[in-house]
């Protein structure tokens, strides 16, 4: 009995706890979420008087028209980039600020988390101007050298790297200091046992240091996916507006693009209800993978 | 143990301090639109939306509005700036609709006029003269010229709204670069003597010879292949897969990719590189002068948007006109007030000095309160008022996929200029799928 | 060999590492520069980062053309209210997935998270038809209200307690130390380190948010800073940059103040005890 009620009253408990978030994420995103699955079976602009039912027409649509699968591949291209600039590099680099080099390790820590204050906006205005590639100080440069820089937002590919660039400016700074974070709990004796034993440093980092902080490096991995498509938004819409002809563009950018420049909600919304799908399916896989890298980290 | 203690003591602080800022502010706020609604007393309030920067246009917005509000005895003004221009204005105005609301006045960008006019509901303002002002009948018959009136005309001839700020494309020269070159300071006459002149340009000096604007719309290229004596748009259908258009696109196609003497940046690079002296001649919309005058070091000058050989100038009007939304009488009444203020003739010389647009009223330019000292002291501007008689409205193409009609377009222009299909299979593509669309 | 022993040594390291700070540095100072920098120099002297004529008059234009102070005062509030509450809500939501086990727990968990997912532009309108029925447009509060919470948040705190063992509660429930007191003796120091880096992610972005608070705010005495770096970008007539550049650097100031006053506690924070 005296359990039972026990239980009974931790539930009520819980519940307290969450009610807060429960109640914003209800009126403010999943109902939002509910809403857009039910526009993606119109086809409506959200104000005008005809509203028409169209069944899985906007989803056929989608799989029919050829800029979709571009689009996917470069949403892939973007994160597979993301994950390069953001998780990979700052995670070696605080390894080797942390275990190989010792002095400025202060002065490096702050240079880098500085770009991270800035909003995204001024960060693609800059680089407007800096990587003009016909008068930007770099392209200046470059001319000295004899070397003429290329219309990267004009080109195929390129402009999607470029792009990441300017978006890690900002994100690096931030995944640096926590994976900093993370790094430094590895156990110094470890790592100098190593070093003394003249392990090169590459298995230093692979083999030693990158399991024992895999907790905050799968949280970076995981976010670096997840914000990084969010942020890469910015200098798209400052820059490319998704050109040249979809080369720039991604599944958050063109689901922006349908619903508010073309107004075309209902497509808009079977695209972000295919992109929520798609990474709840990615959640689903990394959530099994997650858990059991954490639970072996922290035994 | 210790140390942990001051440090959550600490961050207490923090809190608190948020928590009394959060009141304190809370106080300050609800004071402030208290005032407000006190001064305002029993004054109509409504709300004007508009895109203007603050350097472009958005401070004399703001000057006309507290102008307009202390000598009006029954309306009150408050002006709405919208970032991102008239993308960014019908976006709000759109959340604006879906809630069940609209401000009084709008400034509408001629690319929306057609989803604008499908989608809103809007007073024409024939009939709110009508209705408010009996007394002025022929306001818009005597101070607007017939062709710029019917640039604000719907598909299906309705009268959407009155223009009021006009664009046109015009050629800037960097004189500087053309005499280095050995090219005649007057600048091109045709558009064959553009690929020319630039291509001189590129072979004499190393540096660009052109660059046409390449925004988020095709104005520019539009205005290109009207000047080639195509059309954009006929009987509501999409009609530049001409041989004229073809011709026309194929000129700076080539510039770009055969000649390589024409850049192929987005639009804030490519006027930049204009300004701080890599690029001979930049086509853009006049709207930059003031920028171009203030950044240029190098002596400038520009030229009414040209021709093609044997064929007659055409240009597209740019900029935006003002529609009455507001639904309710005293909102629709005030509203009109406020428009009539904002064509009065000194208004409207604020408004054009503040912008470098060209005022749709006829008179303006040459009135003596109106921009006559203006006219003389930016003479660039004249290239754009020489050629307001040859002004055609935009091409904003009908039916509710015209925006998609315009993406097309767009699309178009980055594959040609991309090389990733010739110009007459890409022009012939887009025209099949825009015609496709408004089945 | 040679090489390798470079590689392994710190000279090699430093230099790379200077390359890449001076990296990062440059677009700052480059905007830096321009923000002295009058509209013809910023255009004619791209390469020099020292202004040929310095000036203060893009500083003096943004201040006396708008109610800068008050902007200021709204985007800290905002910026505030939104971590602090962020924070508040993660942090229970946290404790009550990792502490206690109640019906539909792991479904809520997941449906908690996946609105990590869902693309901002979805929520948009939604949200502002909600926030245009409760009457809170034109209203920094309207621009509060939707960020009250956050799935990155509960995500990143759950994870860092679930590596505290679950016998210290135990523990310290026989001991009769009560659930507050859990929260703030027990749990809080162990979490610090997550709570601290959400809370400056949340802080950086609240502060820089431009998209949502376009929608809602109307009247400049309301604007929020990125709003009025909006105001000085025209792409029609031509942004001009210095300016863009001086309110950017308003705009930063705050942050990287917040960041230098309080960087000797979160780095303490996370070298203490790290996020695991």
């Amino acid at each position: 009995m005296g359990k039972a009620l026990l239980i009974h009253k931790n539930q009520i408990i819980a519940y307290l706890f969450i009610v807060p978030s429960l109640v914003i994420f209800s009126l403010f995103l999943i109902w939002p979420g509910i809403y857009t699955i039910y526009l993606s079976f119109l086809n409506w602009n959200l104000i005008s008087p005809d509203k028409e039912f169209v069944g899985f027409g906007n989803y056929v649509a989608l799989f029919q028209d050829p800029n979709t699968y571009k689009i996917l591949i470069n949403t892939f291209a973007y994160i597979v980039i993301l994950l390069m600039l953001n998780c990979f590099l700052p995670y070696v680099l605080s390894f080797i600020l942390e275990y190989v080099i010792t002095k400025g390790k202060n002065f490096y820590k702050k240079v880098i988390f500085l770009p991270s204050i800035i909003s995204l906006v001024v960060g693609s205005m800059l680089y407007v101007w800096i990587l003009n590639p016909v008068s930007g100080p770099v392209a200046v440069l470059f001319k000295m050298l004899g070397i003429s820089l290329p219309f990267w937002s004009n080109t195929n590919g390129l402009v999607i790297v470029v792009l990441s660039l300017i978006t890690s400016w900002k994100v690096f700074g931030y995944n640096f200091i926590v994976l900093l974070a993370g790094v430094s709990n590895v156990p110094r004796g470890v790592i100098e046992a190593a070093r003394l034993d003249n392990i090169p440093l590459h298995k230093i980092f692979f083999q030693i240091v990158l399991p024992m902080s895999s907790a905050t490096g799968i949280y970076v991995f995981i976010m670096t996916i997840v914000q990084g498509l969010q942020y890469v938004f910015t200098p798209v819409s400052v820059i490319t507006q998704g050109g040249p002809n979809y080369a720039s563009s991604n599944l958050i950018y063109h689901s922006y693009q349908d619903a508010f420049v073309l107004y075309k909600t209902g497509q808009s919304a079977a695209l972000s209800t295919m992109t929520l799908l798609l990474f709840v399916l990615l959640l689903f896989l990394e959530f099994k993978f997650v858990e059991k890298r954490v639970y072996y980290a922290s035994k | 143990m210790m140390k942990a203690k001051s440090k959550m003591s600490g961050l207490l602080c923090l809190l608190i301090i948020g928590a009394l800022i959060f009141a304190l502010s809370g106080c300050a706020s609800s004071n402030g639109s208290g005032a407000n609604t006190a001064s305002s007393g029993q004054k109509t309030v409504i709300e004007y939306w508009h895109v203007n920067a603050q350097t472009q246009g958005g401070q004399a917005v703001d000057e006309l509005v507290k102008e307009f509000n202390a000598q009006s005895k029954d309306v009150k003004v408050v002006a709405k700036f919208n970032p991102d221009m008239y993308k960014g204005l019908m976006q709000n105005l759109q959340a604006e609709k879906a809630a069940g609301k609209t401000p009084a006045l709008v400034q509408i960008g001629w690319a929306y006029l057609d989803y604008f006019s499908n989608n809103f509901s809007y007073l024409d303002p024939n009939e709110a003269i009508q209705k408010y002002d009996p007394t002025s009948k022929s306001f818009l018959k005597d101070n607007f010229l017939p062709n710029v009136l019917d640039l604000a005309k719907t598909s299906k001839g309705k009268q959407a709204g009155i223009p009021y700020s006009l664009s046109t494309p015009i050629l800037y020269l960097n004189k500087d670069i053309l005499k280095q070159a050995g090219l005649s300071q007057d600048g091109p006459k045709t558009w064959q003597d553009v690929q020319q002149f630039a291509k001189t340009i590129k072979d004499k000096t190393q540096k660009y010879g052109f660059y046409m604007q390449e925004p988020g719309d095709t104005w520019a290229q539009q205005a290109l292949m009207l000047s080639n004596g195509a059309k954009i748009i006929d009987h509501g259908k999409a009609a530049f897969d001409s041989p004229e258009g073809v011709q026309a696109y194929q000129l700076y196609a080539d510039m770009v990719l055969k000649d390589k003497s024409a850049l192929h940046v987005p639009w804030d690079q490519g006027v930049t590189a204009f300004i701080n002296g890599n690029v001979g001649m930049l086509y853009t919309t006049v709207a930059q002068m003031s920028n171009i005058e203030k950044g240029a070091k190098f002596n400038v000058s520009s030229i009414p948007s040209p021709p093609f050989v044997g064929k007659q100038p055409k240009v597209p009007a740019g900029g935006s006109f003002l529609a009455i939304t507001a639904q309710t009488e005293a909102q629709q009444k005030a509203a009109w007030e406020f428009e009539k203020f904002l064509y009065g003739v000194k208004s409207m010389a604020t408004w054009t000095e503040a912008t470098g647009y060209v005022p749709p009223r006829k008179d303006v330019a040459t009135a003596k309160d109106g921009l006559k000292d203006f006219v003389a002291k930016n003479p660039m501007i004249n290239s754009a008022l020489v050629q307001m008689g040859k002004a055609v409205p935009w091409t904003s193409f009908p039916g509710n996929s015209g925006l998609q009609a315009e993406q097309t377009m767009i699309d178009t222009r980055d594959k040609i200029l991309g090389g990733q299909a010739s110009v007459a299979s890409a022009l012939k593509d887009a025209q099949q799928q825009i015609n496709q669309l408004q089945k | 060999m040679p090489v390798n022993k470079f590689i392994n040594g710190r000279l090699f390291w430093h230099i790379l590492l200077l390359l890449f700070s001076i990296m990062m540095l440059f677009p700052l100072l480059f905007a830096i520069s321009n923000s002295f920098k009058s509209l013809s120099e910023s255009y004619n002297n791209m390469l020099s980062l020292i202004p040929g004529n310095p000036t203060f008059s893009n500083y003096v234009t943004i201040f006396t053309t708008l109610p800068l102070f008050q902007i200021i005062l709204n985007t800290f509030i905002t910026a505030t209210i939104v971590t602090l509450f962020k924070l508040a809500t993660s942090y229970f939501a946290a404790y009550a997935f990792t502490f206690f086990k109640f019906r539909g727990e792991k479904l809520l968990y997941f449906l908690f998270v996946a609105t990590i997912f869902v693309p901002f532009t979805v929520m948009m309108i939604p949200n502002y038809l909600i926030i245009s029925k409760i009457g809170l447009l034109n209203n920094i509060y309207g621009v509060i209200l939707p960020q009250l919470c956050d799935a990155t948040g509960i995500f990143i705190i759950t994870q860092t307690m679930k590596t505290i063992p679950k016998s210290l509660i135990e523990v310290s429930k026989l001991d009769n130390v009560g659930t507050l007191g859990i929260l703030r003796d027990i749990v809080f120091p162990l979490t610090k380190p997550a709570i601290v880096s959400s809370g400056i992610m949340f802080f950086i972005n609240s502060w820089n948010e431009y998209v949502w608070p376009t929608l809602i705010l109307k009247d400049r005495i309301n604007f929020t800073l990125p709003l009025v770096l909006q105001m000085f970008i025209s792409s029609e007539g031509g942004t001009s940059f210095p300016l863009a550049m001086a309110i950017s650097m308003v705009t930063m100031i705050i942050p990287l103040i917040l960041y230098l006053f309080f960087q000797k506690y979160i780095l303490n924070t996370f070298s203490q005890s790290g996020i695991k």
